[in-house]
């Protein structure tokens, strides 16, 4: 990372100033771009810094892909007026992959970036950066050596971008993913070990959008366990939800999608709950 | 990287130390996940979030890293939410 990092004891808006210096000294720019929050930071950072012709966000679409998620990142680039360019990637039918091994990630990313690579070489751009930031680093992710093995950079983590930090830019400068859920892709729902399918994802993605029209708008994760299903709700919601007069709702909700057991997790949300489920740990 | 891969096997234990903290209910347990099969009213203890804490608790000194309370009315052993052998 440039000298500029300025990571130790540094404001969200000094890593700001330190992450638009990056962008100018790179001139153009790919932007792995999935909508979430991070992502979306980074591309309308871009677009602010270097414009719409030094600017390209390059959506990745598969089945483990949200439908949902997918409208948030075409929604967001219209508004701001970003170029996207959408690419299939297959990493289903990698048997790899679909095994879920621990490292299942390795895999995605691996197909995402070298489809996405070539692309970004043949108009031009020799930067590729996604979203990742500095709070995903002490979370196991194999995804990240995927990256580092095709050039892609990290520059939220680099400049160390917590989650908070990108929220409160991302507040700032109008983008409407600030306050909006963490999402990553739905294979992570499924224990590690658990074949990976079209038809499963599409389960847990009916489930978790099932209590998304039932009103529950913060982190939320619907878990597969086979003929189980798991829900993982936030803090208040989960208060809220576990109320006697409302677990009927719930439970009709996450059935509808196909599952014949439901179940309410005690604790509740939890980044890489299914890493901690198996021990998986980052060291 | 490593993956832990044992079956808790806990599930008695745990069926115990609830109960003696007057949370009858049956436990099912998938690898590090307990599932909780209750009655009606032991559900509606665990929406203290108190309650919730100290089942956690007892969950892991059990060996499961997760606890989760079945939502279905009609689950097996609802009614009968005795743990076995008590």
């Amino acid at each position: 990372m440039d000298s500029a990092n300025p990571v130790s004891g540094a404001t969200a808006t000094d890593k700001e100033i330190a992450l638009a210096q990056w962008l100018r000294d790179r001139s153009r720019v790919v932007v792995g771009y999935s909508g979430g929050v991070d992502s979306a930071y980074l591309a309308v950072m871009a677009f602010r810094t270097l414009g719409r012709d030094n600017t390209l966000a390059v959506i990745g679409r598969s089945a483990s892909y949200p439908m949902a998620q997918w409208a948030t990142a075409r929604q967001v680039a219209e508004s701001f007026g970003i170029t996207v360019v959408e690419v299939t990637t297959d990493e289903l039918n990698d048997p790899n992959y679909a095994a879920n091994p621990a490292n299942r990630c390795y895999f995605c990313k691996t197909e995402l970036w070298s489809r996405l690579a070539p692309l970004a070489r043949s108009r031009g751009f020799a930067t590729i950066a996604d979203g990742t930031n500095a709070d995903d680093l002490a979370d196991y992710r194999p995804g990240a050596q995927a990256a580092r093995e095709h050039g892609v950079t990290s520059p939220l983590a680099d400049f160390g971008f917590s989650k908070a930090d990108i929220r409160e830019r991302s507040r700032v400068l109008g983008l409407p993913t600030w306050s909006q859920p963490s999402s990553p892709c739905l294979s992570s729902r499924l224990p590690y070990g658990t074949t990976v399918t079209p038809q499963r994802l599409k389960q847990v993605e009916d489930a978790e959008h099932a209590l998304r029209s039932l009103g529950i708008t913060q982190d939320m994760r619907v878990r597969y366990h086979d003929d189980l299903a798991r829900v993982e709700l936030s803090g208040a919601e989960l208060d809220q939800w576990i109320e006697p007069r409302n677990l009927t709702r719930l439970q009709q909700a996450v059935a509808s999608a196909g599952f014949s057991r439901v179940t309410l997790d005690l604790r509740g949300f939890r980044s890489g709950s299914l890493n901690v489920l198996h021990g998986v740990t980052a060291a | 990287m490593s993956i832990r891969r044992e079956t808790a096997g806990g599930e008695p234990g745990l069926e115990g130390a609830l109960a003696e903290r007057g949370l009858v209910v049956r436990v099912e347990g998938r690898m590090g996940l307990a599932v909780l099969v209750a009655n009606e009213a032991m559900v509606a203890r665990l929406g203290d979030a108190d309650v919730r804490r100290a089942a956690l608790a007892l969950a892991r000194e059990h060996g499961f890293s997760h606890v989760a309370i079945e939502l279905r009315a009609d689950a097996p052993g609802i009614g009968d939410a005795r743990p076995k052998g008590v």
